[in-house]
């Protein structure tokens, strides 16, 4: 890469956070509360919401993992990124009662939601927010590697000092305006992703002539081999299964799907909404701006494997490299935007979980324990809790990678089986007590930890998904066979809503 | 549709799916299990939009069913198309893509998508009107008032 590109680069991206970071600190007039400062709660219209769930969602691993995986492996990974239906799917479920409960007591957080579903039951709260804590920590440390990274190769620059500059500058916004902040710097950070997948379409069509052309060349490309690397292509990689274990596929079509309603990055967007008939609006923003996100990792791949199969670039080190070799080779308006996107999935998934690792820690597990804060204090408590949190995790990604790789295989599954019991089956079902929710989340988090620390499940399942089933299946016959709990007036509209 | 009386039956086979796809992948029977899912996910559907227990037809019959119907399409022609083209290129492609993939495509993703978040759009008063929301509104405000003539 030239060094006028490199620059270009550079400078784009700086200011995009540049702009994320004006947009944080802006935002911090807007925090009027604590429920503000840690919820959003009923602040934002549709389109704000909307962006801000897709790009919380789509994180680097969507931008950079998934094109890769789909160089490497074939189209099974495209269950998991073709699944804009499933915030539709998501509201229809839960939607209206999330947001419903913000009506009926304070709802910062999602330990706020246990609290009014549970009668502030401590296990419960503890046991969902350490599961969360898990999985959010996982994605957290992910994000913050994949930037430092990528800009650190780029800039020549010492991974944790590119660490420090980008994600030190997300700390310190989302210290000052929190959720409020957060939210709207995703958004902006959404934005950005869309318009990146609207460049390297364009580009892929010029450069590749179309998916027909892709799947021709990939049919015929037979073998290729260069400077010691071989890709082996063949007629079947693009089918929809790809070379990947069918069960797989099967896996990253349900999990994603169902999963999107059990993301807190999906749920404190539900009570973010100002008005809860917006949702169905809501729905159609992040559906067609996931729908680009989608076509983005799409393209990419595809023109990655024309690309090799053409012989115009050398077959890649490794599959992440997909989206790089792509937009490298497409020029340097495509560069500017796709080095930007990352960046931007990259940020925008750290400040959505650096946020919930920080109201865990500082406010769901201490007033389960017993500790109950003025408002205020509590809201600067956090800010110092996001701050520290923040460099802790800066140094713990860039300089624990072994570490890091093993919390990668944590993130969507662990935080879909710390809330499917809890809010999934606890706002559908009345009959979901105490009891059975209390042993679902302590299995979920206890599975998850032996899955942690390397227990080995049967099948080709990914191991998230027998936990997910074992919590859930837990849950119910718990509360079948526990007796039926009084529910308030209140509680009981929401679940009738 | 009166689900009231229905949703323990209802949540325990949701149980049973879980519990079964699980199974069923550990044995590699990932289509079968794919349809399962289909099931799972249109009983929380239909839980989730039950309005006082009562689901609305015209959300289960014009948005629901035929996302359902699109996404159990979409599985069963990805695999017969991959079965019928394997290890060759195929003999026709359909907006440039192989017809497995197609499926996954127009199916699964554009036709699943539309189908959910287009009619959950135009129905929006089926899944929540604005007298719903309002007598929700009044319903809390109400309960909160007796609750504190009760305190006092």
């Amino acid at each position: 890469m030239s060094a006028t590109a490199k620059t270009l680069i550079m400078t784009f991206s700086f200011l995009m956070i540049a702009v994320s970071f004006f947009i944080g600190w802006w935002a911090k007039k807007k925090v009027t509360s604590s429920e503000a400062y840690f919820g959003s709660t009923g602040m934002f219209g549709p389109f704000t919401v909307g962006l801000s769930s897709t790009a919380a969602v789509a994180s680097a691993f969507a931008l950079v993992g998934v094109p890769g995986l789909m160089y490497s492996t074939g189209n099974a990974m495209s269950f998991w990124m073709l699944s804009s239906a499933a915030f539709a799917m998501a509201y229809l479920i839960l939607g209206k009662k999330v947001r419903a409960m913000a009506e009926i007591g304070k709802v910062a957080s999602l330990g706020d939601l246990s609290d009014l579903r549970y009668n502030n039951n401590r296990v419960i709260k503890i046991t969902m927010s350490l599961t969360l804590f898990l999985g959010c920590v996982a994605y957290l440390a992910a994000q913050i590697k994949a930037g430092s990274e990528l800009f650190g190769h780029l800039l020549g620059w010492d991974p944790l000092v590119a660490g420090f500059v980008i994600f030190g500058v997300l700390a310190v916004y989302m210290s000052i305006s929190g959720e409020v902040g957060g939210l709207l710097t995703q958004a902006f950070q959404g934005l950005v992703m869309v318009i990146a997948g609207v460049v390297i379409v364009v580009a892929f069509y010029n450069i590749t002539g179309g998916f027909g052309e892709v799947l021709k060349v990939t049919s015929q490309a037979g073998t290729v081999t260069a400077n010691e690397i071989t890709k082996e292509f063949s007629p079947d990689m693009l089918n929809a299964w790809g070379s990947m274990p069918r069960t797989v596929a099967m896996t990253w079509m349900l999990i994603p799907i169902l999963g999107t309603v059990g993301q807190p990055q999906v749920i404190t967007r539900m009570y973010a909404l100002k008005d809860t008939r917006d949702m169905p609006k809501m729905g159609l923003y992040t559906a067609l701006s996931h729908t680009m996100v989608g076509l983005l990792t799409m393209v990419v791949s595809s023109g990655a494997l024309y690309l090799v199969a053409t012989g115009k670039i050398d077959p890649l080190v490794k599959g992440d490299r997909a989206i790089y070799a792509m937009a490298d080779y497409a020029g340097i308006t495509a560069q500017l935007f796709v080095y930007a996107g990352v960046l931007a999935a990259a940020m925008s998934s750290a400040s959505l979980f650096l946020s919930i690792c920080s109201t865990v820690v500082s406010r769901d597990i201490p007033s389960a324990l017993g500790f109950k804060f003025e408002p205020k204090k509590q809201v600067q408590i956090s800010r110092i809790s996001m701050l520290v949190l923040g460099i802790i995790s800066i140094v713990f990604s860039v300089t624990q990678g072994e570490m890091v790789g093993i919390l990668g295989t944590f993130g969507w599954g662990t935080l879909m089986s710390a809330t499917f019991p809890v809010f999934v089956l606890g706002l559908l079902w009345k009959r979901a007590n105490e009891k059975g929710v209390m042993c679902g989340s302590i299995t979920g988090l206890a599975l998850n930890i032996a899955s942690f620390a390397g227990f080995k499940w049967p099948g080709v399942l990914p191991w998230y998904f027998n936990v997910i089933t074992i919590s859930i299946a837990v849950t119910v016959a718990v509360s079948l066979i526990t007796k039926e709990q009084g529910l308030s007036r209140k509680l009981q509209a929401v679940i009738d809503l | 549709m009166d689900l009231s009386s229905k949703k323990t039956a209802i949540i325990v086979i949701t149980t049973i799916l879980w519990l079964t796809i699980n199974f069923l992948g550990w044995n590699d029977y990932y289509l079968v299990s794919m349809y399962l899912g289909v099931v799972l996910m249109l009983l929380y559907m239909m839980l989730g939009i039950a309005k006082q227990g009562i689901l609305s037809k015209k959300l289960f019959f014009y948005c629901l069913i035929p996302w359902a119907v699109i996404w159990v399409a979409s599985f069963t022609l990805a695999d017969y198309y991959a079965a019928l083209f394997a290890g060759a290129m195929p003999s026709f492609t359909i907006l440039g893509f192989h017809p497995s993939f197609a499926s996954t495509v127009v199916g699964y993703w554009i036709g699943g998508m539309l189908t959910l978040t287009i009619m959950y759009y135009n129905l929006k008063d089926e899944w929540l009107s604005q007298k719903d929301w309002e007598d929700f509104v009044k319903k809390i405000a109400s309960i909160d008032e007796t609750e504190k003539g009760g305190a006092q």
